[in-house]
This record gives structure tokens, sequence and C-alpha cells, in this order.
């Protein structure tokens, strides 16, 4: 996907983008100063951590730990490939991808990348995204055989960011998403997951920090195809000054994905009265013995569990901050992974203050 | 020493305390009755500085310090402690970080050190049995489920947490079974001191006689009209508050 695609798609697709004017938050993007480049953050020692420098990975940075490096392929112009084999299981060893741009960037970048995950295989991995100036595309093919599993974290930092993760997912398999998104001038993430076959499951869950004038959009299907599937969404968002969030999560459910259970929900909580949140869930469902619901909430911070916290003697900051914590609890806590959980914590810190 | 002189405060432009004049010395223990809708919560919002509440005369002053120039937290960091007559419930907020996080929070505004966790835990845990609170309702987010009793008892293990100058019961008692009334009087009573003022607000006079207030205080109208020794309060809950309707004007 190029950034001239994007914009195509999003001028034929109208009622898909409705609440994303692409081509007006790009003119808007060019007025704001350009985001600084970022060092490597620190990191475990022994993590595998596979560096892509302006869209071309970059062996010397990178740290393949104890996984084999065969395990990626490819290059920028084929688009890359990530591969395990059958019965191949990287979840003690988390992956993390990390995107960063340097000085000799140029003002877009395009990624391509597929993951393939044998039957059987796990796969745990980070998709992190380091602040830059300049405007990136990823798309993501993403293969589950079967029973296989995959545990896939995604944090941006701000930026125009265009995003697509597309995802097949064999009978038995299991896609697990986390995505933190801290603000965004566009950013959107089209995230469509395939259940094919027999119990495969989806699990999508993301919090989005908005402040500024940052816009971010995420929008998510998913198509039961096939009886037995089992999908769960959960979207909080947190938006702050002039910000806009967007959310908007269709499941679709083919006339012969019986027994479908799919529950979506999306909770925003506005700081600011000049923010605005949009939601759309949507249920398109042909299937007659399915068990579906969606809900979406949009509120303020309570001002009694405010003055609460305050008359304890917890300052406005503390107590605001202490209440958008466990606003975005409900996501964080339940990311598997210990060590994603302290970095979105952190991450979540650096927005606050 | 809480002194309030001639207090008069509004919501939303409708005068609601209409010159309140109350002194509890430090070490004593004052009740104030009165009935529904007369102010009572009110006067404890308004000295624990909440938003909407707007004081249009008077002083209040506590050991000489002005409360009303202060904002909510700093007044919480100078002593001031309501237990609510409705505790919050706050969803996703453990009750162990509540109160880790107000503790060290007050404790850093008055210039003392904060708590490592095994201090916390060990002073927490401690209070927490003493007023009949398991460590599962410490781990518990702050009053969501709890039963009145508890949200009650909760009320009262952060006043012992925090060790306030000045507290403020507005209504603990209600919703409380007998027992819990005992547990939670004698909680109260552990923390009388002579560094410290109490204001209990309740309707019933059955609550003195668990916790001996040094006065008590007939609030009506959003004035204090009559103040006495604790038979007031055996007065009241024989005659009402009948005496006090002329007095509205
Ligand atoms: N937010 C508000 N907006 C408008 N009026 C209010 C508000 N809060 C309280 N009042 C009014 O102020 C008056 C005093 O209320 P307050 O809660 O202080 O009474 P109270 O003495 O505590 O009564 P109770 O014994 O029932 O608890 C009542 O008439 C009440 O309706
Ligand atoms: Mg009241």
């Amino acid at each position: 996907m190029t950034l001239a695609a994007a914009i195509e798609r999003s001028k034929r697709n109208r009622e898909d983008w409705k609440y994303t004017d692409l081509p007006a938050l790009l003119a808007r993007r060019a007025q704001n100063a350009p985001m600084p480049i970022t060092a490597l953050p620190a990191t475990a020692n022994d993590d595998a951590r596979l560096v892509f420098v302006n869209g071309i990975f970059h062996p010397a940075q990178s740290r393949f730990g104890s996984i084999p490096s065969c395990i990626l392929m490819g290059d920028e112009r084929s688009g890359y490939k990530l591969t395990l084999g059958e019965h191949t299981c990287l979840v003690a060893q988390p992956v993390e991808l990390v995107f960063t741009t340097d000085e000799s960037a140029t003002d877009e970048i395009d990624i391509n990348l597929s993951i393939d995950i044998g039957a059987n295989g796990r796969l745990t991995l980070l998709e992190r995204h380091l602040p830059s100036r300049a405007f990136s595309t990823i798309d993501i093919n993403v293969t589950l055989h079967e029973s296989a599993k995959f545990v896939h974290g995604k944090m941006t930092s701000g930026g125009a960011h265009i995003a697509r993760t597309n995802v097949n997912v064999a009978r038995g398999g299991y896609y697990s998403h986390f995505g933190l998104t801290r603000g965004g001038l566009p950013m959107r993430h089209d995230i469509d997951v395939h259940l094919m076959d027999e119990q495969a499951q989806a699990a999508l869950h993301g919090v989005m920090l908005l402040r500024g004038g940052d816009h971010a959009d995420i929008t998510t299907r998913i198509a039961h195809n096939a009886p037995h599937g089992v999908s769960r969404q959960m979207f909080k968002t947190v938006l702050g000054d002039k910000s806009r969030g967007v959310f908007q999560g269709k499941i679709y459910v083919a006339p012969h994905a019986q027994k479908t259970d799919g529950h979506q929900i999306s909770r925003a909580l506005l700081l600011s009265d000049s923010a605005e949140m949009d939601a759309k869930p949507e249920l398109e469902i042909y299937a007659d013995d399915v068990k579906c619901s969606h809900g979406s909430t949009i509120g303020d911070l309570d001002a009694d569990a405010l003055f609460y916290l305050r008359a304890r003697g917890l300052s406005e900051t503390q107590a605001r901050a202490l209440l958008i914590d466990a606003f975005t609890g409900e996501v964080i806590d339940d990311i598997p992974v210990p060590a994603w959980r302290d970095l979105f914590r952190a991450d979540m810190e650096g927005w606050q203050s | 020493m809480l002194e309030i002189r001639n207090l008069h405060a509004a919501i939303g432009g409708k005068e609601i305390l209409k010159g309140i004049d109350l002194t509890v010395p430090s070490g004593q223990v004052h009740a104030i009755m009165g009935p529904n809708g007369s102010g009572k919560s009110t006067l404890s919002y308004v000295l624990s500085g909440r938003e909407g509440y707007e004081v249009t005369q008077g002083t209040v002053t506590l050991n000489g310090q002005d409360l009303l120039a202060l904002n909510t937290e700093q007044r919480a960091a100078a002593g001031v402690f309501l237990a609510m007559q409705y505790p919050v419930e706050i969803p996703g907020v453990t009750n162990m970080n509540f109160l880790k996080t107000a503790l060290n929070a007050v404790r850093k505004s008055r210039g003392q050190s904060e708590l490592d966790a095994m201090q916390m835990l060990k002073l927490l845990r401690g209070k927490a049995s003493a007023i009949g609170l398991s460590d599962d309702m410490l781990k518990r987010a702050v009053n969501v489920g709890f039963s009145g009793g508890e949200k009650k008892r909760n009320e009262i293990l952060q006043m012992a947490v925090l060790e306030p100058a000045l507290c403020l019961l507005d209504e603990t008692d209600s919703g409380l079974d007998i027992d819990a009334l005992k547990i939670v009087s004698d909680g109260v009573n552990a923390l009388r001191a002579p560094d410290r003022s109490m204001v209990v607000i309740t309707h019933y006079q059955r609550l003195l006689d668990y916790i001996k207030p040094d006065a008590v205080h007939v609030l009506a109208f959003g004035k204090i009209r009559k103040s006495g020794g604790p038979e007031l309060a055996h007065e009241l809950e024989a005659r009402g508050y009948a005496d006090f309707a002329g007095e509205a004007a």
C-alpha cells in the first residue's frame, strides 16, 4: 500500500472512511512541526529484535536471540516474510519488530510484511513504530494455519500512519491483538480478520490516547465464515483537547456460521469538551443460531470520583491519571506479556505528563 | 480547633447555609443533628472544598489556617477528612492502590517521607483488620460491590490511615447493623485524640451512646438553631424537630 493508494481507497470507499477525510487530514499535517528522530529504546538483552530503518531491514542493529535468522526473508521491494514452521513455539521469546527512521528517510515509507505461522505454531510479536517525521504505511498479511496462535502487539507513537492488518485464521487458530495508539495525525488502522474454519478465534484489544489535534481511526471487520467461531473486541479511547477518535467495528456472520459467539465493545473517555469520538458498531448476521453483541459508551471523567480522590489528598492531576489508568486498565491488564504491559504503561505515563 | 463564623453557602445560586457559627475545640467530638435537607451534608462538602458550593460569606479556620483559601486536596493535606454519606465507587482502582496513593500524597504534602511498599502493606493490613475489613476487601476496586456497611467501614479505614486533624462523619451510622455500628464506633473512638476535632452528623441518638459527644447542635434551615450537651440528642429523639419549624424565616 502506498499513500496514493490509501487516498484512492478512501475516496472509493466513502462510507468506510466517513469520519476520516484523509486528504484534509494530510493537509493539516503539513502545517505541523516535524517529528524528532528517536534513538532505539533500551530492551532486555536477550530479546529478539528486528530493526527496520526507513522501511529496510537493518541486520546490524538487529538481534535474533535464540530464534533462527532465516525466520525473516525478503526485502523492501518484494516485501518481507516472516515464517514460523509447524509446531514452532516462540512464546517464551517474544519478537520485537522496531520501525524507525533516520536523516535519510524519504517522506513516505511503505512496508509490506507477511507473517505465516504453521500448524500448532505459536508466535508472540510486538510491532513497534517509533516517532518519525515520515508518512508510513504498513500492510501486514497474517496466515494462521491449523491451531496456530499469534499474540500480536502494536504500538504507534503519533505521526501519519496508515496500517492494514489482514488475518486469515484456520481451524482452531487464535489471533490476539493488543494495540496502543498514542496520537496520530492521521492514524488509521484497518484490522480485517477472517475466521475461515471451525473453532477459529480472534480477540482484538486496543487503547487509543489522543490529544492536541490528533486524529486516529481504528476500523475492524471480523468475518465469521465458519461455525463455532469466537471473537472478542474491546477498544478504549481517551481523548483530550481537540482530538478526534473513530472506532468502526463490524461483525459479519456468514449464513452457515452457526454457533458464532461475537462480542464487541468500544468505550471512550472525553477529557475535553472539544474532543470528539465517533463509534460505529455494525452487525451483519446471516446465521440464526448465534450470540453476538456490541456496545459503545462515551463519557467524561466521573466528577464524584474526582472529588472523592481529591478529598483523600490526591492532586487533581493524580486523580485524573488514576481514573484514566483505571479506564484503560481493562485492556492493559489483559496483555499476556508482562514486558509489554510495562511498556504500554510507561508509554501511557509519558502521554499523560 | 475548627472555627466556623457566619458561614453562608449557595448551590446554583440558592442559599443553603445561612450563617453557621460553630466551634469544635481540639480533642472534642460534636454531633450535628437536624431534619432532612437542612444543610448538614452541604456543610460537610463546603468544609471539604467540593466544587459547585459557593461560599458567599463567612470564615472557616482549622487550627488557625484559613480553609476556604485551599482547594480540596490542600484541605486534605491540612487534615480535613470527610467520611461521606454516600461513598463513591471507583471501578478499576483497587482499594489498596487508592489508600496507598492517598496516604503518600498526604504524607508528601505534610513534609513526611513516603512509605515503601512493605511498610504500606503492613500498615494497611493492620488498620483494615482493626476495622473488620479483610485483605480481600483491600484488593477489590474501591467500594465497588461493597455492601452499605462495608462502604462505611471503608470510610473509617481511610480516616484511620490518613490520621486527619478534622474528622467529618456524615451519617456514617446509617445502613449499619448493630454489630457494625459497634465496630465503626470503636474505630472512631480509637481516633479520638487531643489534637483532633470531630464532627459527627447523625439522625439517631443511638450512635451517640457509642460515640459520646462533648456537644450536640441542631442544624435546621441552614443555621445552628440550638446547642447543648448529650441530653439534647435525647430531647430531639423524643420531640422531633417541630420546635424549629417556625424558625425558617
Ligand atoms: N447539587 C444540588 N443542587 C441543588 N440543590 C441541592 C444540591 N445539593 C443539595 N441541595 C439542596 O440543599 C439542601 C440541603 O441538602 P443537604 O444534602 O445538605 O441536606 P442534609 O441536611 O444533609 O439532609 P439529609 O439528612 O437528608 O442527608 C436540600 O434542600 C437539597 O435539595
Ligand atoms: Mg445529608
